[in-house]
């Protein structure tokens, strides 16, 4: 009997780690804020798609540069042709590690502070950055926020738009929900 | 005299255009799919070109209105609230995703559908935003 109950744990266990194996969505979210002067230089992505493995902290993010909405369309338009030019370089990306996720409880409702090593690639330029953010568990959902700020002269990203500033930093922020 | 007036009238003329082209035209226009012609393919077909070559998939379909029809795997909601659709590509691997400009109710699984939106390239899923639904059988 106690056998059967302990082959029993052991299969529960592993049924458990399996679901915790990795974490995914393809609907997280990315904004871009490039303002410099007067009129707003925003955008939204809707379809950033994160994959995270609890297990060692490794994430992998993705997203698509002709996703960003602007409420402009000729600023989108320029965005996309003279700046990102997305047609060369379609995808932008994160490939890193989430250096304490250790500290990260997954089964307990808390926010946990959390850093982040690894490569950006955007506009077809890998840069080394590291970037904090935080997870949030809530009744075993686990959602993923990070700010940082993106040199756009590091990633070769230059053009000339006309009429209104860009600023020199852009301010990224993701959201992902798992 | 008269000369002048065509001159000044002129001038005023190309100033108006270029503040109208500017200022309210800019601002107002909106890239909409659903008014352009869109390719019409199957989802298996454009995962598959997407498997083989991503870059030759690129040239032929970013950026390019799409017409997809395909069989409905999942239905969800995005964060923003925005219907979401992955249509079944007859692989394990990637799928269509599509983000709808609106929020569909009507939406099953197993179902055929057409989907006409923006494809906008590929992560894991070949990815069509701006998304509206065309008919389903």
């Amino acid at each position: 009997m106690k056998k059967y109950l302990f082959l029993m744990l052991l299969l529960s266990s592993s049924y458990f780690l399996h679901a915790q194996s990795l974490l995914s969505t393809k609907s997280g979210v990315a904004k871009f804020n490039a303002t410099g002067g007067l009129v707003k230089i925003e955008a939204v992505n809707n379809q950033v798609d994160c994959k995270m493995l609890p297990s060692n902290g490794q994430i992998v993010f993705a997203l698509l540069v002709k996703g960003f909405r602007f409420e402009n369309q000729l600023m989108e338009d320029h965005f996309n042709e003279n700046y990102l030019e997305s047609t060369k370089f379609p995808k932008a990306s994160f490939k890193g590690y989430i250096t304490n996720i250790a500290a990260v409880n997954f089964t307990a409702d808390a926010v946990y502070k959390v850093t982040a090593d690894g490569v950006l690639t955007i506009h077809g330029v890998d840069q080394k950055i590291q970037t904090s953010g935080t997870i949030t568990i809530k009744s075993g959902k686990a959602s993923l926020k990070s700010d940082f700020n993106v040199k756009l002269a590091d990633y070769k990203i230059a053009g000339s738009y006309i009429g209104e500033k860009i600023a020199a930093e852009a301010k990224i922020q993701i959201n992902c929900n798992f | 005299m008269k000369k002048w007036i065509i001159i000044i009238g002129s001038i005023v003329l190309i100033v108006a255009a270029i503040f109208y082209y500017v200022f309210i035209y800019a601002a107002q226009y909106k890239r909409n799919v659903n008014d352009e012609k869109a390719i019409a393919i199957t989802a298996v077909e454009l995962v598959s070109d997407y498997n083989n070559n991503e870059s030759e998939a690129n040239t032929k379909y970013l950026n390019k209105a799409l017409l997809v029809e395909g069989f409905v795997k999942e239905v969800g909601q995005n964060q923003e609230g925005s219907t979401i659709i992955t249509i079944d590509g007859a692989n394990d691997f990637s799928s269509v995703f599509c983000t709808l400009k609106d929020v569909n109710k009507n939406v099953e699984v197993n179902k055929k559908i057409n989907i006409k939106g923006v494809c906008i390239g590929f992560t894991s899923d070949v990815v069509i935003t701006d998304a509206f639904i065309q008919s389903k059988n």
